[in-house]
C-alpha cells in the first residue's frame, strides 16, 4: 500500500521535474515547478516527517516560487523565444550523465542497507519527524548553524536590495 | 519491515539527474535555476530518507538548511537576473560574458 503511493508521487515528481525543463514557456515550467514541490511535499509525508512536508509547502511552494514568478513577470520574456534545448545534446553532456545518473543510482542502491542502524518499529518512525524533537535538536546541539542561517539570510535580502536597485551612484558601471 | 529506503533514494538520483540534464541543456537562465530546484529537492529526499533511517534529526535539520540556503540563493540570483536584463535585454546564458577575459 505504501509502495503503492510512493511510485504514485514518485512518477508525478518525476513527470513535473521532466515538464519544468521542457517547457517552452518560462512561465510553464515555474508552475509545474510549485506541482514538483507539492509531489515532494507528500513524499515527505510519507517519510513521517510532517514538518519537513509544511515547510517544504510553505517555503518552496508558497515563497521561492512566488518569488521567482514575480521576476519572470518582471523581465517581460517572449514565450518560445529563447526555450531551444541545445542542439549538440546527444555527444558529449548526455553521455557525461548517463554515467553521472548511473553512478548515483549503484551508489544509491549500495548504501541503503548500510544506513539502517536502529529497528525501525512503527512507533519509532511516528515519532521521528515529531517538531518537538527537532526544535530539541536545532536549541541544543544545531544552535550555531542556526544562527549563521539566519545571518546568511539578512545578508542575502540586504544584497539582492543592493543588487536590484537600480537609480543610484553606486551601480556597478555605467 | 521493509521501508522502501531504496526506493526513496532511487527517485531522488532520478530528480538529481533531471535537474542535471536541465542545467547542462537549457539557456533560459530562469529555466537553469528551476533546475538546480529540483537538484536541491532530490537531495533533501535523500536526507530525510537517510535521517528516518537512522532515526536522527540531523537529516531533517541539514534540509532546513539547505531550504534556507536556497532561499538566499533565488534572492540574490533573481536580483543579478534582473540587473543583467537591464544591461543586456536578455537572459540567454549563451549570451552572458560579462567576466569573459
Amino acid at each position: 500500500m505504501e509502495l503503492i503511493a510512493i511510485v504514485i508521487c514518485g512518477a508525478a515528481a518525476v513527470m513535473t521535474a521532466l515538464l519544468v525543463i521542457f517547457s517552452k514557456n518560462t512561465v510553464h515550467s515555474a508552475l509545474w515547478m510549485v506541482g514538483n514541490c507539492l509531489a515532494l511535499a507528500v513524499l515527505f509525508l510519507l517519510l513521517n516527517s510532517q514538518f519537513i512536508a509544511i515547510l517544504q509547502v510553505i517555503v518552496y511552494a508558497g515563497a521561492i516560487m512566488m518569488f521567482i514568478l514575480y521576476a519572470i513577470m518582471m523581465l517581460n520574456l517572449r514565450a518560445g523565444e529563447e526555450g531551444d534545448l541545445k542542439k549538440n545534446l546527444l555527444n558529449g553532456p548526455f553521455v557525461i550523465l548517463c554515467l553521472f545518473f548511473i553512478s548515483l543510482l549503484i551508489l544509491g542502491v549500495g548504501l541503503s542497507p548500510m544506513a539502517l542502524k536502529g529497528a525501525m518499529v512503527p512507533s519509532a518512525l511516528a515519532a521521528f519527524g515529531e517538531v518537538n524533537l527537532i526544535a530539541n535538536y536545532i536549541f541544543v546541539e544545531g544552535l550555531c548553524p542556526f544562527e549563521l542561517v539566519s545571518v546568511l539570510l539578512t545578508a542575502a535580502v540586504v544584497g539582492a536590495v543592493f543588487l536590484a536597485r537600480g537609480d543610484t551612484q553606486h551601480r556597478v558601471d555605467q | 519491515m521493509n521501508d522502501y529506503q531504496s526506493t526513496y533514494l532511487i527517485l531522488s538520483a532520478i530528480l538529481f539527474a533531471i535537474g542535471t540534464l536541465g542545467v547542462i541543456s537549457r539557456k533560459d537562465a530562469i529555466v537553469v535555476f528551476l533546475s538546480i530546484e529540483i537538484m536541491l529537492g532530490a537531495v533533501n529526499l535523500a536526507f530525510v530518507a537517510f535521517s528516518r533511517a537512522n532515526q536522527s534529526a540531523e537529516g531533517i535539520f541539514m534540509v532546513m538548511c539547505v531550504m534556507a540556503v536556497a532561499g538566499a540563493e533565488a534572492a540574490i540570483g533573481l536580483a543579478i537576473f534582473v540587473l543583467l536584463y537591464r544591461k543586456t535585454g536578455t537572459i540567454n546564458i549563451d549570451k552572458f560574458n560579462l567576466l569573459k577575459w
